[in-house]
């Protein structure tokens, strides 16, 4: 019997598995024609995705940064199948049980199955992910029922559970550079780091992502590389960095913000990633920019839980490999002062001088 | 004190609560996080110094005798097993202090105290990416 004729009933962490390993046959028994393909060439990753013709689709073709870089690492192939109903015949969404939805015990559920997972539970929303295999499905009520935040990272959990397993991670963080070397900046929803990465782009330096970037600790060095070309800022931002002028009038996304790719801003990216000599933990409010110790803790503290938490599954791994990664570099707080340029050349002559 | 802090058994080692408690530290600073729930502890660096000792297998009792803070240990292991972080392990033999972890115990500067980071609720009031009026679909507990 097909998929799309079956009628499931409500989903719970007992069947969660069997209802994954359900879409993603199916998604593996869609003719290639179908379906649009996008190859992504990621950071470790060749990335292939299918998808019908569709907002995210759009998303897809654009949100991704180009690039390849990670010298050295092997290159996985990951595809990833988004299919929607009303499209090549998918089926509807099924919805949840009466069972709580509890995303750690869920994660443990379905990683004795091999899979990851999770669900967007209004949107029916779902999303597995054979770690095997390294295929993934997503299955979506309508063309446009995603949650907001996909659009500018799209498949965000695919690319965290394929990099989890590489012992890499996708890390909520921004990040700047200089002559190959930069800093990570941590810290929750409105510490000022999108507003920083643009200070910083804008006078001079280099950045491999605003909200989202890799980072790797497999070498020597602790690096970070480059998936999403996307970069955010609300309306004040805008103003105090003369974007709006330099950008003219744009719609707000989901959080009321500007949503720009960092070519139109002339952004250095470094194709090869940078070697990360340093976290730093901002917060705005200070009449100057200085930048003063921080202990492991607080960093761990800052990183760790948007990090861990912000992605479906991994979580322990995700405190481990934070906990690593705060071990191995020195911590900061950055106290951010209100002129960008002298965000930007504080941050600059700290990486330049070594201090990083 | 609630009376029922008094029910500790302070001659026993203790072990985390369950695999979803994990724990760092660094330099002598712990952090632990219950992964179940999403909650960040941190401590003050009597607290901290009290946890490692205690990871030991250390009992608490040997921790009330050589910490200049002895008399709030007792509180201090009260709340840190009604967060659900800790339980007696009676079945299992302590563990003596040893010189080290007594010379961090005994030159705490500050009492044992440990703050709470409630990361989910946090997540939807400050993270953006989170800012969303539907809750449930991120991690979190659906309601019935």
């Amino acid at each position: 019997m097909l998929l799309q004729e079956r009628r499931f009933d409500p989903v719970t962490p007992a069947t969660m598995a069997q209802y994954g390993r359900s879409l993603l046959e199916f998604a593996s028994r869609e003719q290639e024609c179908e379906l649009q393909r996008i190859d992504v060439s990621l950071p470790g990753i060749d990335l292939r995705i299918r998808i019908p013709d569709s907002p995210l689709a759009d998303a897809a073709r654009t949100a991704f940064a180009a690039g390849d870089g990670l010298p050295g690492a092997s290159r996985l192939e990951v595809e990833v199948s988004v299919l929607h109903t009303g499209a090549l015949q998918a089926p509807a969404p099924s919805s949840w049980g009466r069972e709580p939805y509890k995303p750690h015990e869920i994660s443990k559920l379905l990683g004795e199955a091999g899979l990851q997972g999770s669900l967007f539970h209004d949107l029916r929303f779902w999303q597995f992910y054979d770690l095997e295999a390294h295929r993934g499905v997503q299955l979506m009520k309508g063309p446009e029922a995603f949650p907001p935040w996909e659009p500018g990272a799209p498949l965000r959990a695919f690319l965290h559970w394929a990099y989890a397993a590489q012992g890499r991670r996708m890390t909520h963080a921004g990040c700047l550079g200089l002559d190959g070397r930069g800093v990570l900046l941590a810290g929750a929803g409105g510490a000022g780091k999108s507003g920083t990465v643009l200070a910083g782009i804008l006078n001079g330096l280099s950045s491999v992502g605003d909200d989202y970037v890799l980072v790797d600790m497999s070498q020597d060095a602790v690096s970070a590389h480059p998936v999403y070309s996307t970069l955010k800022q609300d309306a004040k931002g805008m103003e105090r960095l003369g974007l709006d002028r330099l950008l003219g009038p744009r719609n707000l996304n989901w959080q009321g913000k500007v949503q720009f790719r960092a070519s139109e801003i002339g952004a250095l990216v470094p194709a090869d990633g940078l070697e990360v000599a340093a976290v730093l933990l901002p917060r705005t409010g200070s009449p100057r920019t200085t930048i003063r110790p921080a202990t492991r803790a607080e960093a761990l503290l800052a990183l760790a839980p948007s990090a861990v938490y912000q992605m479906p599954g991994e979580r322990e791994s995700g405190f481990r490999f934070f906990s690593r990664l705060v071990a191995r570099l020195p911590v900061f707080h950055l106290d951010l002062g209100p002129d960008p340029k002298e965000v930007a050349g504080t941050i600059g002559a700290f990486i330049a001088g070594g201090s990083a | 004190m609630s009376p029922l802090q008094n029910l500790h058994d302070l001659s026993v080692p203790y072990a985390v609560a369950n695999q979803d408690i994990a724990f760092e530290s660094f330099d002598g600073d712990v952090v632990v996080v219950d992964l179940g729930n999403g909650k960040y502890y941190s401590f003050s660096d009597g607290g901290s110094a009290v946890w490692e000792s205690l990871m030991a297998g250390v009992a608490p009792a040997e921790l009330v005798t050589t910490s200049s803070f002895g008399g709030e240990i007792p509180a201090f292991l009260a709340t840190i097993c009604d967060y659900g972080l800790l339980v007696p392990r009676p079945e299992v033999a302590p563990v003596p202090l040893s010189a080290s972890l007594a010379d961090q115990v005994s030159r705490a500067k500050e009492p044992p105290d440990v703050s709470v980071f409630d990361d989910m609720a946090d997540l939807f009031v400050a993270d953006p990416i989170h800012d969303v009026e539907e809750p449930e679909g991120w991690p979190a507990v659906k309601r019935a």
